[in-house]
């Protein structure tokens, strides 16, 4: 449950990085959209990370924060035409106070109740977005730009720019969120995953800890949201089915649920397969079907456990 | 990725017949839903007749190979977005060919217009994509929504249906047909008697629908419905005993081949209005219902006929402009100066809007022997989009 | 009205078959089964192709139930039985995997286009009820419905097995402690709810089309079913499923701009306010 040693740590994110990075150098063009998505993908599996791996908080609607942060983009820069970047701190926002005002009453919840509230919402949004006419309803919209990187020199149209700065917002949300699991705020979360009662009689507002960590996940997956929907211009209801929900809940578990580095490779790996399954047959989703039993049943540490394993042996061999 | 192993098979006994060609093969991306949602079987059918289409050309026009190159979208607009950009970026592919849905088809849409690949599109139907949306990028060579009722408004109004109901989900597209439908009918003197627009999704029910529209008393209901729901749609009308009180009609995909096996006897007596029905009395239909139920065992859907007309499109397009395909601007002029006997009658591509014009079929299903079977009833020639606004035309 | 009332019960009773044995393993195990719609999907195929072979509704019936219960069993004995123990969340991603599985499965079995099961001959056309003309078939639904309900309200409330399995929802440790197999009764009754899942698929077969994914729809709606209704109770069960039946068809009808939410608020409604649902089972007075 606790955290490695944060040298061993911040030496496997470099890692990661520089698989990315290197990725980046040798991939073409539409590696660089691969490269955009899993990154997108991390930072919203790392979202929901914070929730299940640390507040034990498991939710099956972690999909409509990410489609809220998406449309909040569309909403915001292509509709009423804000700067990209204002429009994204807006949607975040948006994001962070939907959570706030279904976490309220979520985290009152626990178990199998809170996994079936947050569903609910999460298809009420669904639902929502499905009806609605200005976002054009279950043909969603397009036309969403990109952020403005001119000041810097760049030109986030072009893909292999959009793929860096959808990496570097991965690594920025690690970061945060690294110190933040780090942080007594997140001690305190893992003292109420592993006793709640204790923690309360020890005078801790339990409620008020897991509601922060609801508006920062739905914080965080509004902004992988925001990326989302400026990476294809475009939003669609199918950006927040129960069915992505699920799937993200598993790459979190596969991930071993609470480190964020073995999170954000898992979706790396969840996304490449996909990609490359699917490519293969028409019924990858069997195989993905199968993949997802067999590693929920196996999965004791997720890939955290293997990647500390081989870290250990790295380490090892270089201390001879 | 996969190739039609046909397509290799086929290129390759020609290669071994004809001179060999140092030419590279011209490539066309399909970007369908494959594996997932409800329009795998719209997919199949769409490529299969594909396929059909180009064997009868040997995959080959003016000395190059032809090769189809499909990608799966799974039914996601993002996914259909980034498999389009693979396949043009590092399949290089010539043209696309996709999407099923709409939501697929904005994401798709914006890819090609600003990529300036050609974008041919063999079914999604929404009218803005060859009007006021419309690209020079973006050809058309289903349908728009508008195309398949426009005319069937004057055609109800003639036949002496006064009072009209209309019935579809509550969408763009739902909205689209009804509309198209109900300002000629109305101009022609008919009364629209009640509007009803259940929510899209997952209806259970069209029971309290139909009730209402019941109250309201109409001669015919006009609809628009696909897949399950249409199976729904006309069998609840029969069960209710609606059948005895008035006519039920629509856009024709209500009683598509594809749902028949599933309406059974309930689906005769609707009359419908499409681009394509199978009874349709040519030699092209013909030729294609026959190999096609051959083949697959089972009749040949209007989504199988546009796929099979695409492919005879692209073709006759790509022997216009000689085989070269280099010249993006040159091939889409090319699909603008062919006109093709199709599985629909004739066809060419309208270069003012970039959508098809093609016959407007008005039929009835009706039992012939112990199954149902349809009678075309009416021939409306060479329907075509007025500009909607684009202005490709200048 | 009349006509919505028994469009809403028909609707109803049909979530009330496939909700039950959801609700009462849930109740008896708090056992999580996202796969219990797919069983639904698998009677209805099982049913089709039953029907289309001997050309008998009634067989159809029997061949879809047994079916689901037969898998249900199977994929209990192989693989749910050892996720009792762990956590809710690994029980929710093990079945959510299956349903993959599952609609791949149907798939490449029956393919990708819908089918309808005919219902029986007898059934065919309307009757006259309460002054209504209504489809005969749709009455026999309601009537499944209310049969099962009260065979299985007798046999829950009158035999021995029935309470053994309450005792096993109020208090699972007291009961295994007074000797009793719990093991095998949940057993028991988690293939009892996934054959009245396949009876409910075969009984829908000619209402709604038979494809594959048309277990997507109603597993949520279960789901809302077990939840509004409060889990492991029967009368919750049957409850629920009619406050849903009837919220879904009236809501269309007088609030179609917000029918599509109104039924997950209602959940959301109730989880906020009596997380346990409106009848929950327990300790009875």
């Amino acid at each position: 449950m606790n955290p490695p040693a944060s040298g061993s740590r911040h030496a496997a994110a470099l890692v990661l990085l520089a698989v990315a990075l290197g990725y980046w150098l040798v991939s073409g063009y539409y590696g660089k959209e691969i490269l955009a998505e899993i990154a997108i993908t991390a930072i919203l599996a790392m979202s929901l990370s914070l929730l299940v791996g640390q507040a034990g908080l498991v939710s099956l609607g972690h999909a409509a924060f990410f489609g809220i942060g998406a449309y909040g983009m569309a909403g915001f820069a292509a509709k009423l035409g804000w700067p990209p970047a204002l429009a994204m701190a807006a949607a975040v926002a948006v994001g962070a106070a939907a959570a706030l005002l279904v976490g309220l009453v979520a985290v009152r919840l626990a178990g199998v109740f809170f996994i079936m509230i947050t569903l609910a919402v999460g298809e009420m949004v669904h639902a929502w977005f499905l009806k609605d006419r200005a976002f054009g309803g279950v043909g969603g919209m397009s036309g969403v730009p990109r952020l403005d990187l001119s000041a810097v020199g760049l030109d986030a149209a072009d893909p292999a720019v959009f793929a860096l700065l959808a990496v570097a917002a991965a690594l920025l949300v690690y970061v945060l969120l690294d110190r933040l699991v780090l942080s007594p705020f997140g001690q305190t979360l893992r003292a109420i995953h592993q006793n709640e009662e204790r923690t309360r009689a020890l005078g801790c507002p339990v409620g008020r800890y897991k509601l922060a960590a609801f508006v920062v996940a739905g914080a965080v997956a509004a902004l992988a949201g925001t990326l989302a929907a400026q990476r294809s211009a475009f939003v669609s209801p199918e950006l927040m089915t129960w069915t992505l929900s699920g799937e993200i809940l598993i790459v979190v578990i596969v991930g071993g649920g609470a480190s964020l580095l073995g999170v954000a490779t898992a979706a790396a790996l969840w996304v490449a397969l996909r990609d490359q399954l699917s490519s293969l047959t028409d019924h990858w989703m069997l195989a993905m079907g199968i993949l997802f039993v067999v590693l929920v049943l196996v999965a004791g540490d997720g890939i955290d456990g293997a990647l500390r394993g081989l870290w250990r042996r790295v380490a090892r061999q270089r201390g001879r | 990725m996969k190739r039609f192993q046909a397509a290799a098979l086929a290129a390759t006994l020609l290669a071994v017949a004809a001179p060999a060609s140092a030419q590279a093969p011209i490539r066309i991306g399909l970007v369908l839903p494959y594996s997932a949602g409800p329009f795998v079987a719209i997919a199949n059918e769409i490529t299969d007749s594909m396929a059909l289409a180009l064997e009868e050309t040997g995959y080959m026009v003016a000395g190059r190979k032809i090769e189809l190159v499909r990608e799966d979208t799974a039914h996601k607009p993002d996914v259909a977005q980034a498999k389009a950009k693979k396949l043009v970026f590092e399949d290089k592919v010539d043209m696309l060919v996709g999407p099923v849905a709409s939501a697929e088809l904005t994401a798709l849409f914006d890819f090609a217009h600003q990529a300036k690949v050609p974008l041919v599109i063999p079914n999604a139907g929404d009218n803005e994509v060859t009007g006021e949306k419309c690209s020079p990028w973006v050809l058309r060579t289903s349908f728009s929504n508008d195309q398949i009722v426009r005319d069937m408004g004057r055609w109800m109004a003639a036949k002496g249906f006064k009072k009209v109901a209309l019935l579809a989900f509550d969408y763009k597209a739902g909205h689209q047909l009804m509309g198209g439908f109900k300002k000629p009918f109305v101009e022609a003197g008919g009364t629209i008697v009640t509007e009803q627009y259940p929510p899209f999704g997952r209806l259970s029910d069209f029971g309290p629908w139909l009730g209402r529209i019941r109250d309201a008393k109409p001669d015919a209901i006009f609809s628009f419905f696909a897949g399950p729901p249409a199976t729904l749609l006309v069998q609840q009308f029969q069960e209710f005993g609606l059948d005895r009180e008035m006519k039920l009609t629509g856009a024709g995909w209500l009683v598509s081949p594809l749902n028949l096996p599933s309406q059974g006897k309930a689906a005769a007596g609707v009359i419908g209005a499409l681009n394509y029905v199978p009874a349709i009395d040519n030699p092209v239909n013909k030729s294609y219902q026959e190999r096609f139920q051959a083949k697959f065992k089972r009749v040949g859907s209007e989504f199988g006929a546009q796929g099979y007309d695409t492919a005879k499109l692209i073709h006759a397009a790509l022997a216009q402009a000689g085989g070269k395909t280099d010249d993006k601007a040159g091939l889409v002029k090319a699909m603008h100066a062919v006109k093709i006997e199709g599985t629909r009658g004739p066809l060419r591509i309208d270069p003012k809007t970039n959508n098809v014009v093609q016959d407007i079929y008005v039929f009835e299903t009706e039992m012939q022997g112990d199954a149902v079977g349809y009678k075309v009833l009416d021939r409306i020639r060479d329907v075509q989009d007025p500009p909607n606004g684009c202005t490709l035309g200048g | 009205m009349i006509i919505q009332l028994l469009n809403g019960m028909q609707l109803a009773m049909l979530l009330f078959l496939l909700s039950v044995g959801l609700s009462v393993v849930f109740g008896l195990m708090r056992f999580v089964n996202l796969a219990h719609g797919t069983l639904f999907m698998l009677g209805a195929f099982v049913g089709l192709s039953t029907a289309e072979a001997t050309g008998s509704f009634w067989l159809a019936l029997v061949a879809g139930t047994l079916a689901s219960a037969v898998v249900g069993g199977l994929l209990y004995l192989g693989l749910l039985r050892r996720l009792q123990a762990e956590s809710p969340l690994k029980q929710v991603l093990v079945t959510f995997g299956l349903i993959f599985i599952g609609l791949e499965a149907a798939r490449m079995i029956w393919g990708d286009y819908a089918a309808r099961l005919p219902g029986p001959a007898m059934l065919a056309g309307s009757s006259e009820v309460f002054g209504v003309v209504y489809p005969t078939y749709r009455l026999f639904v309601i009537a499944v419905g209310l049969v099962v309900a009260a065979v299985l309200y007798f046999g829950l409330e009158r035999t021995r097995i029935g309470a053994i399995v309450r005792a096993g929802v109020d208090d699972r440790t007291m009961t295994a402690a007074l000797g009793i197999d719990i093991g095998r009764v949940f057993f028991a009754v988690f293939v009892l709810g996934c054959g009245l899942a396949g009876l409910a698929g075969v009984v829908a077969g000619p209402v709604l089309s038979v494809y594959a994914g048309m277990d997507m729809g109603v597993l949520i709606l279960a789901l809302v079913v077990v939840v509004i209704g409060g889990p492991g109770s029967l009368k919750g069960a049957f409850v629920g499923a009619v406050l849903v039946g009837m919220v879904e068809t009236f809501g269309q009808v007088w609030l179609p701009e917000v029918a599509g939410m109104l039924l997950y608020g209602l959940m959301a409604a109730v989880l906020a306010l009596r997380p346990q649902g409106l009848l929950p089972a327990g300790p009875r007075p």
